[in-house]
């Protein structure tokens, strides 16, 4: 199977990092979003982020010209039809998800892959809208996209061998990373490892055992992590963790992936992280700690 | 026999058609943007009027179709039927230690240069897709690949090993492979016969510099050292490649500036040299425009270009004890009168005496700029890389019938 065209519902922090790296792999990205506005705003911020890149010498200005030339705006989620793969990354609502992940499959032929970016939601639920869920699959995408080059290849129960293949295969050659076949569950294997040890992090702050800069440090020297636990959680989004670890809370009902308590009150304070400029520490609208 | 000439790139696609009873080009052309909806053909046959189209190419299969038909074509073609096309040559980038010459492509030919992609992952994976695609779209034509490493296997140990633990040779094939080696084969070649002289008795010193440049030792009419090594980033300083620097500069911008390993590759091969120094361009012409402007930058550019370059010729003189002719080609040393003669003016040392008017001419043959007392001869000759591939296209297909 030869992928040329991707089809991209929901461009949001996600959907952005996921066209960009689709794009700078040589393949057309039609993008689709709610709204025109929002779809400015994505193009706007992957515009901005390749900017930031031609000055840390990451790519050149010609680079990002032909780069932004392969991002597409899909007008209807009928666009879609025409693309090889179409990969859902929408926010992380069940019902949301369902209606898109149906509407694809009443318009894509049925050799179409349909990806979901999903870390914690049920695959098989997804699969269950569908007249050919053996064509549903998940690909869970870590942040910086470009930079990662490990993929979850999420299988539910009624998916495919031919469909994991094709999606492997995609991953392998077509974008050069790794694709960990994981069976469906919450949280997947990156997701349920990382918010467990973040969830811990965020305890040892509230339980004021070190400070946060202390903790980051000692885990970021300590075991050679690009980031400390608590800096890695402002940089997903303290929402985000927060929302991943209760829907595990949920589903595995077990207590350590209860959040804590300071992780619950921060995001009722507004402080998301890098998002809002303000989590465990501090950043500038470019992301950088200050 | 009429030899079809193609140099693949990842998303492009070079092609010439030569008649070999005249070595004359019969068309030639382009096709760009090779796997987008908007692909350009561009086809220039001689003494018809050129073709641009835009349609969809989504892979080199249908490119060479594309090709084929423009060749054929009732207005635009210059051939009657596609089965006038005997041999098909393929500029291949790596040829690795396996590949010494030209090759005839079978399927132990195919299976080396598919191992090689190893070491040359965006260009041999295109040379590739073009052998392919030739084979699906001509049957049964026979194909040769042309190596731009092949000339440069004849460096000796000495030369082509770096100083560095002798296991990752041995496990990974690290040494200088070198690049541009037709254009220097060619060049040397035709230089010895514009000096009438056996090509065996001449020590050489070939300068191509384009965008991308490189020096060779050319001694006896074998290249004993030249300046690209593993990747094409070593040696000259370039358009947009850094050329030589300390190797420890790597890791520590890394750290110091954040960045991973795509982002230094990428500012040592698209970032560096002219247009680094200059913050202008990469071009050399748009350099010396802003060295006659007094910019500041563009003569800084320019000054540690020429240094660079000069240091090497200066450094294979001493490689070979002696140099007889120093050789220049490829786009800036065609055509930049200004970089050759601030070369030439600080190599008196040598013996180089540069006449001065015979450097201003412009001109498409091999000339002698060097004056007639000059202990070494200095010349330009401008290279045919195309026409050296299918020569040995033409060659080796003939050895076979």
């Amino acid at each position: 199977m030869k992928f040329t065209k991707i089809g991209l519902v929901g461009v949001g922090t996600v959907g952005q990092g996921i066209a960009e790296m689709l794009a700078k792999s040589g393949l057309e990205v039609h993008m689709l979003e709610d709204s025109g506005e929002k779809l400015d705003a994505a193009i706007a911020t992957i515009s901005n982020g390749l900017d930031k890149q031609i000055e840390k010498w990451g790519i050149t200005s010609s680079e990002k010209k032909l780069i932004l030339g392969r991002l597409r705006r899909a007008e209807s989620v009928e666009d879609m039809a025409s693309c090889q793969l179409v990969i859902e990354s929408t926010t992380e609502e069940i019902d949301n998800k369902k209606i898109i992940i149906r509407k694809l499959d009443e318009i894509c032929s049925p050799e179409v892959i349909l990806a979901s970016t999903t870390s914690t939601l049920s695959l098989t639920e997804l699969a269950g809208a569908c007249t050919h869920p053996e064509r549903i699959i998940g690909m869970h995408f870590l942040i910086p996209m470009t930079e990662i080059d490990v993929v979850e290849v999420v299988r539910g129960i009624r998916t495919s061998d031919e469909t994991i293949q094709n999606a492997r295969s995609f991953l392998e050659e077509t974008l050069h990373k790794k694709g960990i076949q994981v069976y469906e569950s919450p949280g997947l294997v990156t997701t349920r490892l990382i918010c467990i040890l973040i969830n811990e992090a965020v305890a040892v702050l509230a339980e004021g055992i070190a400070t946060a800069e202390d903790i980051d440090a000692s885990m970021r020297d300590g075991y050679d992590f690009k980031y400390g636990p608590l800096e890695m959680c402002d940089r997903f989004g303290l929402d985000s963790v927060n929302a991943a670890l209760s829907r595990m809370f949920k589903e595995y009902g077990e207590l350590k992936y209860r959040p804590n308590y300071l992780l619950k009150k921060m995001v009722r304070a507004g402080q998301f992280g890098v998002k809002t400029g303000e989590g465990f520490f501090r950043y500038n609208k470019d992301g950088v700690r200050v | 026999m009429k030899v079809l000439v193609i140099n693949s790139g990842s998303s492009s696609l070079k092609y010439q058609l030569y008649d070999m009873t005249t070595e004359a080009v019969l068309a030639k052309g382009m096709v760009e943007r090779i796997g987008m909806d908007s692909s350009i053909l561009t086809h220039k046959p001689t003494g018809k009027e050129p073709v641009t189209e835009v349609s969809e190419i989504l892979e080199h299969n249908t490119a060479i179709r594309k090709v084929l038909d423009k060749l054929t074509d009732k207005v635009s073609g210059v051939l009657e039927s596609i089965d006038e096309i005997q041999a098909v040559g393929h500029r291949v980038v790596h040829g690795g230690e396996y590949f010494k010459a030209s090759s005839l492509v079978d399927a132990q030919a195919k299976e080396e240069v598919r191992k090689l992609i190893d070491l040359a992952p965006l260009h041999n994976p295109a040379a590739m897709m073009g052998i392919n695609a030739t084979e699906a779209n001509m049957p049964g034509v026979p194909q040769v690949v042309v190596f731009d490493t092949a000339f440069h296997q004849t460096m000796p140990e000495k030369a082509y090993l770096y100083p560095i633990p002798r296991v990752l040779y041995n496990k990974y094939k690290v040494r200088r492979y070198g690049a541009h080696g037709t254009s220097h084969h060619y060049v040397s070649q035709k230089a010895a016969e514009f000096l009438g002289k056996p090509i065996e008795s001449l020590k050489i010193i070939t300068c191509h510099i384009g965008n991308g440049a490189s020096l060779t030792a050319v001694e006896g009419g074998v290249s004993i050292d030249t300046s690209m090594g593993m990747t094409p980033l070593e040696g000259l300083m370039m358009g947009t490649r850094s050329g030589d620097l300390d190797p420890a500069i790597v890791p520590y911008v890394m750290n110091k500036e954040d960045l991973t390993v795509n982002e230094v590759n990428s500012m040592l091969n698209k970032h560096s040299g002219l247009l680094a120094i200059s913050g202008i361009s990469s071009d050399m012409r748009e350099i010396t425009d802003g060295m006659a402007n007094g910019e500041p930058n563009a003569t800084l550019a320019f000054q540690m270009y020429e240094y660079r370059l000069r240091k090497y010729i200066g450094s294979y003189a001493a490689a070979m004890n002696g140099v007889d002719a120093i050789v220049f080609t490829a786009g800036v040393g065609e055509n930049s009168i200004i970089v050759r003669e601030k070369v030439c003016e600080n190599l008196t040392y040598l013996g180089v005496e540069l006449d001065k008017s015979l450097n201003a001419v412009r001109s498409d043959d091999p000339r002698r700029i060097s004056s007639a007392t000059s202990k070494v001869e200095v010349l330009v000759v401008p290279t045919n890389e195309e026409l050296v591939i299918a020569r040995d296209t033409y060659r080796l297909v003939n050895e076979q019938l």
